[in-house]
């Protein structure tokens, strides 16, 4: 195929991952002549939003090509409405007992034909995550000057799963002070456990924590007296830990989560509008505003590496019978090929996954909540899980709906490992939609695991930067470090993602001679100018 | 570096912004000096009320322009064209609005706002309290604003159970928040006034108070706009005015009150008679002022030997009480009230009382040296108990002097009240006319004096009292020994004028200097 798109560019970037967005808008940033590709149709590769009819396809894809299989596999997706809209049945019911089965206003009855039509209104994400206000990517976005391109809305509560219900966590100053699920010398207790920890610098961290190095956060948690109802909230909820956490890592997961309070919102969390799957596209639409080129649908074939004169080296790529040529290729793991990689990376445990589409927030509230809700072990040697409940005013699915999902490390399959949470919190039954429970009904569920591709690996070459994939944590700092690292590579000195001007400040080159001033007539100067 | 973005440097930017900076004063200049040329010129006009507003929207702090404007829309008062004036008032509001926007601490911009609504015929106030809505959520803190909602709600009277639950909602999201705990106390009174029990509060909300705000103190113990509230809570109870002493002699008849009071207090709910006689006279305070603890009764009447002197007094709870007096030498004739310092809490109250101070004596097994929670418990147990307690509020008040070093004197003075006050339960029950400190702790202040003030002999010797004291002292009108001995002292400058026989300064080695001259003008003996 013929097409004028040029063929010598500094920065080759494969895959519009986090990362590698990430890379492609730093190096554009400094003036580098930068490529973008992605062999798919649409932004973010693993990192994507769909809407459902996207989703459908991406699911067909995936079941049909086994290649694709090496990334996500065990797809289930499962309907619990029906087909279609059952409005005769209902008719029909409704003669039987024509009170009950009017479905009081605002809850409407979902059929699969429903969710097909409305399609559009869906933004569902293969990595959910969220922001730490004060994490180290919405630092960059604020920086950079990228954030003018997303939107945020603030998560309003964190939830934990005690004593067989769900519950809020009482996770800044506002809450410990509203809360009555806790004791008054709770609350003291609480407070001071938290403020400590925020509190301490590093010669105290070092001081307090001396003998904590091979015991676990809970044992510390315990023994400085917190009840168990506070251990459960500090130990689960805030630090996302386990039983068997550290010491030291449960400090410092708490730290991050308290240091990121009171910035935006009652909870250290942003959750990005329409998905997380904007985030890539932020950074590549930086990335083409100082000049990147975009490709989307560009599969490439091979890669090869020459080296020049001076021991220079030179990526080569064949793409649609057209040899690209780069100084460096940024490429995202799951594009790389095999022999680039070296060594092979070690096998990891891969990541269970599950979309929920439901008709009801887990807990009921005033406003539309975002929640969180970090679900504990249920049993010993279990992982935690994390759950990310989504609604409309989000941008994530029409009225009426809620997206859930969830995340854990996989032990057997995403089925087996999540289903048993679900059915805590959801009525997995199907069924009467209008029917009053105390568990919003489950619509439509997506389980599927995905192989853990986080872990950093290194490439046979210093002109080759292979980027990792999704990994099962809460935020995308893993990501934004491992862009930054690999920009450093390829940039060696240079400033990583400057603060971008706004259009106001840029000077056009036409504009550089300027023409005589505008000056105000001295004798007409007599209202004040505002 | 062709495509290639460009922007200005700083240094650019500081010049553009330097010369726009002198663009500004220019144009400042040039305006107030053509206002005040129109404003001499008598010209109160629109083209006046335009150039103001353009300055003001820029500098919203210039009080003068916002007088004048104030000149100039009192001049189309005049006018008969409502609606042309209900225009301008609209135009006003919304200036301010825009001024508030740009200086949300503005005293003349709120104050002009106050000013509109209250001189124009056809305030909206919905808006108005609105408005006070959308400022406190921008910033919740802004007593400017609280200071303006009530002010609206005076005049708009809403719903006060939606204001109340107002202040809940915005304590709930940053309870350091001392304006809308002072919102709320004022509420409450009014919402929520105990009609029983004549208490400031009814009870159940006397109790969800106590632990709204003790969740708040245990939350942030730092935050002490909740342990302000806290103290106001429990405060938060009748206490009557009670005659104190009263002293009937040849020289003169005193009596003294737990509170100050005014004349007509004095003169309609006291009734002084010897025998059955009515006693007539006036009533003057001691030192002049409105309010006064201590009131002296010129009358006419004869005091002699063997008379029943007795006080009716019109109590607040509208018993009369009838306060008998016992003869003392020369024709003295005293009479004492009831002691009662101790808070009057409900039965529930008291037990809300206990349940916190149980948890505050958990908090403080955990934490020994937290000062908030060693101050709390002493003061609960004060409040609960004060006489049961009055060694363990005691030693926590040394406990606090040590671990909160810079409120030394505040600890100082409430250990001198409560020890006083314990003190003057045995005092009042013994007939003595003398007056000696009886607990270890040094005195620095005098509280409750005017309980003493039929004293002849009073020691206060070996205390802590410095010369600012000595006005004080005149509530010992019927003192004749008063000692001084090992104080202070530094001047005798404001000591009152007294009818004393002795009075000894000795142990005050500052007032050398000062004592012959002090000497010479008193007419009684002074040691020194």
């Amino acid at each position: 195929m013929d097409d004028d798109l040029p063929t010598d560019f500094q920065v080759i970037v494969v895959g519009t991952g986090m990362v590698e967005s990430i890379v492609a808008a730093a190096c554009s940033r400094i003036g580098k002549n930068v490529l973008h590709l992605d062999s798919s149709d649409h932004y973010g590769g693993l990192w994507a939003s769909y809407n459902f009819d996207g989703l459908q396809k991406f699911i067909k894809e995936v079941n049909s090509d086994p290649k694709r299989q090496l990334q996500v596999y065990n797809l289930a997706e499962k309907w619990y409405i029906e087909k279609e809209s059952a409005q005769d049945e209902k008719k029909e019911e409704g003669e039987e007992k024509p009170e009950e089965a009017k479905p009081e206003p605002g809850k409407k009855v979902w059929s699969q034909a429903n969710f097909t039509a409305e399609y559009r209104k869906f933004n569902i994400d293969m990595t959910p995550k969220l922001l730490f206000s004060r994490g180290p990517l919405v630092e960059l976005l604020i920086s950079s000057n990228i954030a003018r391109y997303a939107e945020f809305r603030c998560v309003t509560r964190v939830l934990t799963w005690l004593s067989d219900k769900l519950m809020p966590v009482p996770c800044s100053r506002a809450d410990v002070f509203a809360t009555e699920a806790v004791g008054i010398v709770e609350k003291r207790q609480l407070m001071k456990m938290l403020t400590s920890i925020v509190g301490y610098n590093e010669e105290e961290m070092n001081n307090e924590f001396k003998d904590w190095n091979d015991k676990t956060f809970k044992e510390y948690l315990a023994h400085k007296g917190l009840t168990p109802n506070l251990i459960h909230y500090v130990l689960y909820a805030i630090a996302g830990g386990t039983d068997t956490m550290p010491c030291l890592e449960g400090v410092k997961e708490c730290k991050k989560f308290l240091m990121s309070l009171g910035r935006y919102g009652n909870t250290p969390f942003l959750w990005p509008m329409y998905g997380s799957g904007e985030l890539p596209q932020c950074f590549c639409r930086l990335c083409a505003v100082f000049g990147g080129v975009y490709c989307l649908n560009r599969p490439i074939d091979k890669v090869q590496t020459l080296t020049v004169d001076e021991g220079k080296e030179v990526v080569t790529i064949e793409s649609k019978s057209k040899t690209l040529k780069c100084d460096h290729l940024v490429i995202g793991i799951n594009e790389c090929p095999k022999d680039l990689i070296s060594p092979e990376p070690a096998e990891s445990s891969d990541i269970s996954k599950a979309v929920f589409i439901t008709n009801g927030s887990i807990m009921k509230s005033d406003k539309e909540p975002l929640t969180l809700l970090r679900f504990p072990p249920l049993n010993d040697g279990d992982h935690s899980v994390t759950v990310l409940e989504v609604g409309p005013a989000t941008g994530s699915c029409p009225k009426g709906l809620f997206v859930v999902y969830f995340i854990t490390n996989k032990v057997k399959d995403a089925e087996s490992d999540l289903m048993g949470i679900a059915e805590k919190i959801f009525d997995m039954s199907g069924g009467d939609q209008t029917e009053e429970t105390d568990k919003p009904k489950c619509l439509w569920s997506l389980f599927y695991n995905v192989k853990d591709t986080s872990a950093p690996v290194k490439s046979t070459t210093g002109a080759v930067h292979v980027c990792s994939g999704p990994d099962a944590g809460l935020d995308f700092d893993r990501a934004v470090e491992q862009a930054e690292q690999i920009f450093k590579k390829i940039c060696p000195g240079e400033e990583f993602l400057p603060r971008a001007p706004d259009p106001e400040e840029i000077v056009f080159e036409d504009d550089v001679t300027h023409g005589p001033e505008f000056t105000r007539d001295q004798d007409d100067d007599d209202a004040p100018k505002e | 570096m062709h495509g290639r973005v460009k922007v200005r440097t700083t240094e650019e930017e500081r010049a553009r912004k330097e010369k726009e900076r002198q663009e500004k004063l220019k144009v400042y200049k040039h305006a107030m000096q053509k206002i005040f040329h129109k404003r001499e010129e008598g010209e109160l006009d629109k083209e006046l009320l335009e150039l103001t507003g353009k300055v003001l929207s820029s500098n919203p702090d210039i009080y003068t322009l916002w007088n004048i404007r104030r000149e100039i829309l009192i001049i189309f008062q005049k006018n008969d064209d409502n609606e042309e004036l209900s225009q301008l008032y609209d135009a006003e509001l919304h200036l301010t609005e825009y001024c508030l926007k740009i200086n949300p601490k503005s005293y003349c911009a709120w104050h002009q706002r106050e000013w509109v609504l209250t001189t124009r015929a056809d305030p909206n106030w919905e808006k108005e309290l609105a408005l006070c809505n959308t400022y406190l959520k921008l910033d919740e803190r802004n007593f400017h604003t609280w200071d303006y909602r009530r002010f609206v709600v005076r005049q708009f009277k809403p719903s006060l159970k939606d204001e109340f639950d107002y202040t809940t909602e915005k304590l709930m999201d940053n309870f350091s928040n001392y304006s809308a705990w002072h919102y709320r106390s004022k509420l409450l009174v009014e919402l929520y006034p105990d009609l029983e029990g004549g208490r400031p509060i009814e009870d159940s909300h006397h109790k969800h108070e106590l632990k709204m705000v003790q969740s708040a103190a245990f939350t942030d113990p730092d935050d002490t706009s909740a342990w302000f509230y806290q103290r106001w809570v429990l405060g938060a109870v009748r206490t009557d005015i009670d005659v104190a002493v009263f002293v009937v002699s040849p020289l003169k008849t005193t009596i003294a009150f737990s509170r100050p009071v005014n004349q007509a207090f004095v003169a309609s709910k006291t009734r002084l008679f010897f025998g059955n006689e009515l006693v007539n006279g006036e009533w003057q305070s001691l030192t002049g002022p409105q309010y006064d603890v201590l009131w002296v009764l010129k009358h006419n009447a004869e005091i002699t030997e063997g008379l029943d002197v007795k006080m009716e007094y019109d109590r607040e709870d509208e018993n009369i009480q009838i306060i008998p007096t016992t003869k003392y030498n020369s024709n003295t004739y005293i009479g004492k009230g009831e002691i009662n310092f101790e808070k009057k809490y409900s039965k529930p109250v008291v037990e809300e009382l206990n349940n916190q101070l149980e948890a505050c004596r958990q908090l403080l097994a955990m934490e020994p040296d937290n000062k908030w929670t060693l101050l709390t418990t002493t003061v609960f147990l004060h409040c609960i108990d004060a006489k049961q307690y009055h060694k363990e509020t005691i030693e926590n008040l040394h406990t606090l002097k040590s671990i909160d070093n810079l409120r030394a004197g505040y600890y100082d003075d409430l250990i001198t009240k409560w020890s006083i006050e314990e003190q003057l339960i045995e005092d009042y029950k013994k007939d003595s006319l003398d007056f000696k400190i009886m607990f270890e702790d040094k005195v620095s202040s005098l509280p409750h004096l005017q309980y003493y003030s039929h004293c002849e002999n009073v020691d206060l010797s070996n205390q802590n009292l410095t010369s600012n004291i000595l006005p004080a002292l005149e509530l010992l009108q019927n003192c004749k020994k008063l000692s001084l001995e090992n104080n202070q002292l530094t001047t005798l400058k404001g000591f009152p004028n007294l009818n004393l026989e002795e009075l000894n300064l000795k142990g005050n080695s500052d007032l050398v200097e000062e004592v012959e001259l002090f000497k010479e003008r008193c007419n009684y003996s002074v040691i020194f």
